[in-house]
């Protein structure tokens, strides 16, 4: 360590349900942290979700008052639409390099009004509602959004790819527009890292055996959380892609590209199950005379309440599990044909079905390979960020001062991640508990 | 005139798909004493909480009405929301239109809309005589409980202690380390789990600000978040002085503790064999539980207890008791799949040329490497999985035979076994009850401690200033539980590093010139809140126990009882609001 006193001030990468409450954890014990997020907005994929097993909580509804309240938090500094550069120096001095990207917008004069999201001209498939419905070239990622401001996407905005438009500067009635803006670069010292990245799910077009992306009414899991969502594209109604029609009967796919050494990936992806579960019986919420099928090769329904929670879509939902893997997904007079087998009947099973919904396995975000390099932080073969040892040390890195949250280590559902980030933070508050003592021992 | 303002929120769909939320504000807006009425998609977004303060600024409010979710979700938010715009936190009211209006009413649209105007019309009746107040503040002991010397229990109690706060840890056995002591090498790497547990183990006692009472329990409990008072009996401890990690302990006594707060370890037992004939209900010496072949594994010998044989055949029966909601418990026990995967690993490295089968529903092995573990246990190590129920063990010339079905197959089956492992539910160690009375701590159906809130709050109990660690709220493996113990231990430390402790103001208040000091609140009290005056002939109200539950007010025969904001001239306008 230096001769200058430790910093007691946090740098928290990634500002999903697990950054966050990491970061709620260590600024309500009055410390100082910055929250570092890639996207506009924080909330990471949570916010994408639409119910929550296995109470069926509204996600927003939940979701919202810590978004909130980490957007207003005293202590806690955001730095959304940025990206960290550089880290370099030990525990209780790290000197980091935040670079801020250009939003063409002065966030300090918006008022997140939304006028200027309501008149740009230039509509974009949106990737938070994962291509099921369409954002503007200057867009929040939802109307909930903290912070409440909106980004211009340079690379579809008329103006930046034509040379004319400038709707949004027209509209805004404070004039935040600012085509000239150019990234920032911010350099902070902090004692403490928690990393917290987060996941992605592995693409359709990896699956060929699914219609490897190119079949419209075949979608991943997030994909039917949007439509499912009340805020989502089809304001909660399920609407197939292909032509907006209600589907009478939907097949999901578990295990898609999971739990496969061979072809994809060894592991289990963890959360899948409780979630198919969760959305076959949404579904029929909102579809009562619908039919779903899900194929599985094991019900992971391990956590309280969600084996009884499984067993109620089968029984109240008569959602019918059938027990194998599916071997081919393709189109035909307009249904999605799937063949799979049953291997507790021992038969073949062919169902047209109108809409399918894969659970593809997860992957750490692709960011985790650059930052953990840059950080010394060690990775498995997939890519998952390693724990020093992962039984009694499961949120230490081998780095000191360096910690773990969420699902950057492996697949884990909502309360998983909630422990372990609060479980990160308690490392960082012991240190700079330690810290501030040590000042104050000094003083006197 | 009051001047209050109203905000019905859509909560996506969840309101406005059934209610009217529109012409609810339109009602509204010409409502006696209502300035300002309105509806927004998700009233506790920021553009929502900056619509009620924009309100407040503009419209000069003294009051504002909520109509949205159960204020058990966001009253503090919105309080928080009225309070940064300068208006008096409790004259902030929620109407809850979603939880007893539009989801109980989904296939009844025009019920759920007048129901809905008729409530939020109540609760602007109770905002309309809301006194503006101020929370109280209350010392706070920066000195925690832990309940539990297991993984989960040391793991919290060191996190707490190196940050610099003192601890006592209470253990009601004689030695520390809980069940993890009593494991073999841990999957996924067969780690051995003496060396880990000892890091902890031997830095516990030896912390200075960590006091362990061993051979001890909680025998009394009292206070409330930031001021405890338990009472622990039984024996206090010194450090490790043997390799065998028993602590020595030393004569048996009551101590009294002020602590600020609470983490319950209480971790796990397993259900008895005796609840499971089918499997010989602990009769046969040979059918033994996952805890005792653990044991056998640690010796480093694997036998049979009735003869002292190397057994060449082992089922392991999975989910013996668990996920049986008709006869047994209804949920899964999480750790099993896991565990069994692991003794048979161990048991076929030991004894290569034995077999082990498995009698499994679902293999559960989630998460990074968990089931890669299984797969090589099937692959590289020849254990077989049978997927389906064993129904019976029968004891038959000194073998055992187990019979169940192989679902795969559609047949029936009967193995030959040497020995029997059952792999039995995981339930809340005994005495949990007792411990969550004693505590008034909410425990589920199974009587695992609840959890504040099942998604965001894993590591809370619903009681302020006692968190919960490891299994005593699930079965968890010990990944998992040292994660939540720190978690736990993180809302320790954030609560001691408050300058102060504040309380509701909205609690019962005596009016003493009312008062005839009966005692009849005294005996109403559930929550040991009131006790007369020691020498003034009044009751009087311990406001950091008062829950608000209005059961003295109800109690007291002069009416110098009331709750604040509660008060009978407000319930009666309520009550004429929703009957008109």
């Amino acid at each position: 360590m230096t001769d200058q006193a430790p910093v007691s001030r946090v740098l928290i990468i990634g500002a999903g349900i697990a950054g966050m409450q990491a970061a709620l954890d260590v600024a309500n014990a009055g410390y100082d942290v910055l929250l570092v997020d890639r996207l506009s907005s924080i909330g990471g994929r949570m916010a994408q979700l639409s119910e929550t097993f296995p109470t069926l909580d509204c996600a927003q509804c939940i979701l919202t008052p810590r978004t909130v309240e980490v957007g207003h938090h005293e202590h806690i500094h955001l730095y959304t639409y940025s990206e960290v550069e550089a880290v370099e120096g030990e525990i209780g001095d790290f000197r980091v390099r935040i670079r801020r990207h250009a939003t063409y917008v002065d966030w300090d004069k918006c008022t997140g009004c939304g006028f200027c999201q309501e008149k740009c001209p230039r509509k974009v498939d949106s990737d938070f509602e994962r291509y099921m419905g369409k954002r503007k070239a200057i867009y929040t990622l939802s109307p909930q959004a903290v912070p409440n401001k909106p980004v211009i996407d340079r690379e579809n905005c008329t103006f930046f790819q034509r040379g004319k438009c400038k709707v949004c500067e027209r509209f805004c009635p404070v004039g935040a527009i600012d085509y000239e803006q150019e990234d920032t670069v911010v350099e902070e010292r902090v004692g403490a890292i928690i990393v917290a990245t987060g996941y992605d799910l592995y693409g359709l077009e990896h699956m060929p055996e699914y219609g490897g992306g190119r079949i419209p009414d075949v979608i991943d899991g997030l994909a039917f959380e949007r439509l499912l969502s009340a805020s989502g594209p089809t304001a909660g109604k399920i609407k197939r892609p292909s032509d907006g029609e209600e589907p009478r009967e939907v097949v999901f796919i578990q295990c898609a590209g999971s739990r496969d050494p061979e072809k994809h990936l060894s592991y289990c992806s963890k959360v899948c199950c409780m979630y198919t579960a969760k959305q076959a019986t949404l579904y029929r919420h909102r579809v009562h005379e619908g039919q779903t099928y899900i194929f599985y090769i094991d019900i992971r329904a391990a956590g309280k309440r969600y084996d009884e929670f499984t067993q109620r879509a089968m029984e109240d939902e008569q959602v019918i599990y059938l027990r194998g893997k599916v071997s081919r997904v393709f189109q035909r007079d307009g249904k999605v044909m799937v063949w799979g087998a049953d291997t507790l009947s021992g038969q073949q099973v062919q169902i047209a079905a109108d809409m399918v919904v894969v659970a593809p396995a997860f992957l750490p975000r692709p960011a985790t390979n650059p930052l953990a390099e840059m950080l010394g932080l060690r990775q498995d073969e997939h890519g998952w960020l390693l724990p020093r040892e992962s039984n009694i040390h499961p949120v230490e890195t081998g780095r000191p001062g360096m910690f773990l949250a969420g699902t950057g280590i492996g697949p884990m559902d909502i309360p998983e991640a909630v422990s372990h980030a609060s479980g990160a933070a308690a490392q960082v508050l012991k240190l700079f508990s330690r810290w501030s003592e040590r000042e104050r021992e000094e003083e006197q | 005139m009051a001047r209050i303002g109203v905000f019905i929120c859509h909560c996506g769909l969840n309101i406005a798909g059934t209610v009217d939320v529109e012409q609810v504000a339109d009602v509204l807006r010409d409502y006696p004493g209502v300035a300002f009425a309105t509806d927004y998609k998700y009233m506790c977004s920021e553009p929502g909480q900056e619509l009620i303060q924009q309100a407040i600024h503009e419209q000069n409010l003294d009051g504002v009405v909520v109509a949205a979710c159960s204020p058990a979700m966001h009253e503090t938010t919105f309080r928080k929301t009225a309070a940064a715009a300068g208006l008096n936190a409790y004259r902030v009211e929620i109407a809850n239109i979603r939880e007893q209006v539009s989801w109980p009413h989904q296939k009844e649209p025009e019920e759920a809309t007048r129901k809905a105007i008729a409530t939020v019309r109540s609760v602007v009746e109770k905002a309309r005589y809301d006194d503006p107040l101020s929370p109280f503040v209350l010392p706070l002991v920066r000195r925690a409980l832990v309940v539990g010397g297991g993984i989960a229990g040391l793991t919290a109690a060191l996190e707490i202690a190196e940050a610099g706060y003192p601890v006592i840890l209470v253990e009601r056995s004689d030695r520390l380390g809980g069940r993890m002591a009593q494991l073999s090498r841990l999957y996924l790497d067969f780690d051995d789990s003496e060396n880990l547990l000892e890091e902890r183990i031997e830095a516990v006692p030896h912390h200075p600000l960590i006091q362990v009472l061993t051979s001890a329990e909680v025998t009394d409990f009292g206070g409330y978040v930031g001021n405890f008072t338990v009472e622990v009996s039984g024996s206090r401890s010194q450090v490790p002085s043997s390799p065998n990690l028993k602590l020595e302990t030393l004569k048996p006594e009551t101590q009294c503790f002020d602590v600020g707060a609470v983490i319950l370890a209480t971790g796990y037992d397993l259900y008895p064999q005796t609840k499971l004939p089918e499997y010989g209900g602990g009769r046969y010496p040979d059918v033994m539980d996952g805890l005792q072949f653990e044991a056998m594994l640690k010796a480093g010998e694997v036998h049979r207890p009735s003869d002292g044989s190397v057994p060449r055949e082992i089922v392991w029966i999975q989910c013996a008791g668990s996920r049986d909601p008709m006869l047994h418990q209804p949920y899964c026990s999480k750790i099993c799949c896991m565990y069994v995967a692991k003794q048979a690993s161990a048991y076929r490295r030991v004894v290569p040329e034995g077999q082990a089968y498995v009698f499994y529903i679902d293999i559960r092995s989630q998460g990074r490497g968990y089931d890669e573990f299984v797969q090589q246990a099937m692959e590289e190590l020849g254990v077989v999985y049978l997927r389906g129920k064993a129904s019976r063990i029968i004891e038959r010339d000194g073998r055992l035979e187990v019979w169940g079905s192989d679902t795969l197959s559609g047949q029936a089956v009967r193995i030959g076994a040497d020995l029997v492992v059952l792999a039995m539910a995981a339930v809340p160690s005994a005495d949990s009850d007792v411990l969550a009375r004693l505590l008034r701590v909410a425990t589920d159906e199974s009587g695992f401690f609840a959890e504040a809130h099942p998604k965001l709050r894993p590591v809370e109990s619903p009681t302020a200033g006692v968190y919960l660690a490891g299994a005593a709220q699930f079965p968890k493996d010990i990944p998992e539980t040292v994660a939540q113990a720190s978690g736990a231990a993180a809302k320790v430390l954030q609560l001691f590093a408050q300058r102060e402790m504040v309380a509701e103001p909205t609690v019962a208040v005596v009016d003493e010139e009312l008062c005839s000091g009966c005692g009849r609140c005294v005996a109403a009290c559930p929550y040991d809140a009131r006790e007369l005056h020691p020498w003034k002939e009044v009751a009087t109200v311990n406001a950091a126990l008062c829950q608000s539950c209005g059961a003295c007010a109800v109690a007291c025969q002069n009416k110098a009882t009331v709750i604040r904001n509660l008060a009978p001239e407000q319930v009666l306008a309520m009550v004429e609001a929703m009957l008109a």
